[in-house]
């Protein structure tokens, strides 16, 4: 219980820093939203996403300065959040998306001028870091509910484009039905323990098993609608079958928004949920249905990114495909370098995801048209673009020496220690067939002839979010060794149970 | 006794309706038989010890919630509705998956029956004292403003995104241009 | 005042009767193809989970149980609301709330 006065202020403020900034934010945004004036909502955008980046700027220092404190990597706030560094590095990913995703939605007509979308993204943004700390099931429920609903508005939220409409109520048909299952999943782990914490199951759960072997059914039971809840929150086979329809439905910036930053606080809860509730004999149970579920997606995900012609369509069944790769990091999860793979991985992938989207954003703009076919010529019509646009694609495809060859890389060789070589090689011989439809589309920019080679300009936002993202992944492709560290310093407390 | 007459009494209305929902053609009456059931499982809830749970229940979901869907159902003039439709795999799908899992469901509990409710699914504690206060409003209100405080000051938070969600959504345009497309579509 | 233990059934009774109305509600969500229908099946999903939240609370006799069907609930209210909000707008684009004639985008 917290609110005694043995408690220091800043102990129980510095753990939900993240949550307290946005929601001044919000408040800030949506009154900027109300005195502005229809034509004139730019600034709101703006101060989302400057703050966006303070907040993550603050939450950095001050969870660093926290490090040596007691109250780090310890419950927090009655059971719900636990204050550690996988939470500290999954909030930075997941501001950072925030504030790049209202910077790339600025000049997006009927979209970015709105301050509704930058409130509903903050309101996201605050849901996803809550994801990555919480500790408690009804905290687990409540901020991936709170994603979730703040995606499915920013989905349909071109209510007049019969795509985007149709994108919103897909994700959210898709979403309700898995979250009710994920429900019942919490209700049955409930049920065996008699408590909530997710720190607190392993040990009656693994007391239950020894018991008898009445409850093991239901007990996989639970895990199976886990692994449905998660398998749509990271678009993994068999529960992907929005993906490509939302999207290619959704306005851009949401769709860049939805499949990083959603995707990498799904894998924070999926670590600290599968690190830390189950009982060392469930371990291999789950591992091996992950361990299934990690081939056919990352298998059927790059198949059908084959045949796309959409270029959303094909970045939709690429992140698949990349979510299958980064379970593998989850199977490993027993290592401390499973842990930090996937902190790693999704770092690089939600830079690597947002510069695709932002040049997706102007050329589209630009063409008119979604289509690869679009692309033709680009590396004429913008040299620079192109280049953004190739970074993306070859860190996606991990070629070194950019950020995903390492990802990639820390990814196999956790599987490999994990044991599962199988799946590594298999994960290989998925890159290479996923580096060939990157390829093409880079062919396209750089070989194809186009008739309208008029250049294309990039407004100011997208190409300071193109910096950003483009000198992120060089840097982290470059110098590797320091953000490991970090990563490695995040999975070494990440399971440790509550004393 | 009585209260296993009573319980399978509600429940077996509870399950008829859901599956008079599930089987109705006419979205209205869908959700009437929603409201039974909801109804059916505020009296469960009073038959566990949650006063608390029953009343919000009523209010909430039996209330609010299905008001909502009957509004929207007139709003659209979306009563009638088929049942068959192309069912291509998802009916076998769900005849398989619902057989198995009613099979599990009666599995599960005759062994928690056969192992005298000793199974890790029902410790049944009776400690009259517990009993007395368990699950009264004070009682839920004093862990929901402790231990429960950041969650439900978040539910505040995720009202106000549904509030602004659902008037982006629905709203119209501002101005004159929206009226130029409603004539559009009405012809 | 009527004497409680009359009225006691073992909270497992209302499990096995929450796992029935929770199968019910799946097959809803598979079987029915108007949204609203699913949306209502999915409610009932929910609800299922709910009662045996409330089960498991009753006999752990803790109260956690509870408070986390309040959430559930609060949850619940919100993504009706915002649901009914989608089909209200996909409506007005095409004129159907039919989950099979959605296809505009290709597969």
């Amino acid at each position: 219980m917290f609110g005694t006065e043995s408690i220091p202020f800043y102990q129980i403020a510095a753990p939900i820093l993240p949550e307290i900034g946005l929601l001044i934010l919000l408040l800030i945004v949506l009154s900027a939203d109300l005195f502005l004036g229809p034509s004139r909502r730019r600034p709101a955008g703006i101060i989302a996403a400057v703050g966006a980046f303070i907040v993550m700027a603050a939450n950095l220092v001050v969870g660093l300065g926290m490090v040596n404190n007691e109250a780090f990597a310890q419950p927090v706030l009655g059971g719900m959040l636990r204050y550690d560094m996988l939470a500290l590095i999954f909030r930075t990913m997941v501001l950072l998306a925030g504030g790049l995703t209202c910077l790339i939605a600025l000049d997006v007509p009927k979209v970015g001028q709105q301050g509704e979308f930058h409130a509903i993204v903050l309101v996201a943004t605050m849901g996803m870091s809550l994801m990555s700390a919480a500790s408690d099931l009804i905290m687990v429920f409540l901020a991936l509910e709170t994603t979730s609903i703040s995606l499915y508005v920013l989905a349909g939220y071109l209510r007049d484009t019969p795509a985007s409409a149709e994108a919103g109520l897909k994700y959210y048909l898709f979403g309700a039905f898995t979250a009710g299952l994920f429900l019942y999943g919490l209700s049955l782990l409930y049920g065996f323990t008699g408590v909530t914490n997710i720190y607190a199951l392993a040990e009656p759960l693994g007391r239950q098993l020894l018991d008898g072997t009445n409850g093991s059914f239901a007990l996989a039971l639970a895990l199976l609608f886990l692994v449905a809840g998660f398998g749509f929150k990271i678009a993994a086979v068999p529960f992907h079958f929005w993906t490509p329809d939302v999207y290619q439905g959704a306005p851009t910036p949401a769709t860049a928004f939805i499949s990083t930053a959603s995707k990498a606080a799904s894998f924070a809860l999926l670590v600290r949920v599968f690190g830390a509730a189950w009982p060392d004999a469930v371990v291999p149970l789950w591992t091996s249905i992950l361990a299934a579920v990690a081939a056919i997606t990352m298998t059927l995900g790059n198949l059908l990114a084959l045949v796309q012609r959409d270029i959303k369509r094909m970045l939709a069944y690429s992140s698949v495909a990349q979510a299958g790769y980064t379970l593998m990091g989850v199977i490993a999860l027993q290592s401390d370098l499973g842990v930090a793979s996937v902190a790693f991985y999704m770092f690089m992938y939600v830079l690597t995801n947002i510069t695709a989207f932002t040049v997706v954003i102007i050329v589209s703009s630009a063409t008119g048209s979604d289509e690869i076919k679009g692309f033709a010529g680009l590396s004429r019509r913008s040299p620079c673009l192109a280049l953004g646009m190739v970074l993306a694609l070859l860190s996606l495809g991990g070629v070194p020496p950019l950020a995903g060859f390492f990802g990639k890389f820390f990814l196999f060789s956790a599987a490999v220690e994990a044991g599962y070589v199988w799946l590594a090689i298999l994960a290989v011989l998925n890159a290479i067939v996923a580096l060939y439809y990157y390829l093409t589309v880079i062919k396209v920019m750089y070989v194809d002839e186009t008739e309208d080679t008029s250049p294309i300009r990039a407004a100011q936002a997208p190409t300071i979010v193109l910096a950003i993202t483009g000198a992120g992944i060089l840097i982290i492709g470059t110098v590797a060794g320091p953000w490991l560290a970090w990563a490695l310093a995040a999975a070494q407390n990440v399971t440790a149970m509550v004393p | 006794m009585i209260g296993y007459i009573l319980f399978g009494l509600v429940a077996l209305v509870a399950i008829v309706s859901a599956v008079g929902m599930l089987l109705s053609t006419n979205a209205i009456h869908a959700a009437l038989f929603l409201v039974i059931n909801l109804i059916c499982i505020a009296l469960f809830y009073l038959g566990l010890n949650a006063p608390f749970l029953a009343m919000v229940q009523i209010t909430v979901y039996a209330g609010a919630i299905m008001v909502l869907f009957l509004f929207v159902i007139m709003l659209l003039g979306a009563e009638q509705v088929t049942l068959k439709s192309q069912l291509k795999w998802q009916a076998p799908l769900a005849i398989v998956l619902a057989v198995v899992m009613i099979a599990a469901t009666f599995l599960l509990f005759f062994n928690v029956q056969a192992s005298g409710g000793l199974s890790p699914l029902a410790p049944i504690s009776e400690d009259p004292r517990q009993t007395e206060t368990f699950g009264s409003p004070y009682a839920v209100g004093e862990v929901l403003f402790g231990a429960y405080l950041l969650p439900f000051e978040m539910t505040g938070v995720l009202l106000l995104v549904a509030m602004i969600g659902a008037i982006i959504l629905t709203r119209n345009e501002a101005g004159g241009m929206r009226d130029e497309q409603r004539a559009a579509s009405n012809e | 005042m009527l004497d409680q233990a009359n009225f006691l059934v073992p909270p497992i009774y209302y499990v096995a009767l929450s796992g029935i109305l929770f199968i019910l509600g799946m097959v809803g969500v598979l079987l029915r193809r108007n949204a609203i229908l699913i949306f209502m099946s999915v409610e009932l999903m929910l609800n299922s989970a709910n009662l045996a939240f409330v089960a498991f609370a009753r006999s752990f006799l803790d109260v956690n149980g509870q408070v986390f069907v309040f959430f559930v609930m609060t949850v619940a209210a919100v993504e009706v609301a915002v649901g009914l909000a989608l089909i209200v707008a996909i409506f007005r684009t095409r004129r159907s709330i039919d989950i099979d004639e959605l296809h505009s985008m290709e597969g």
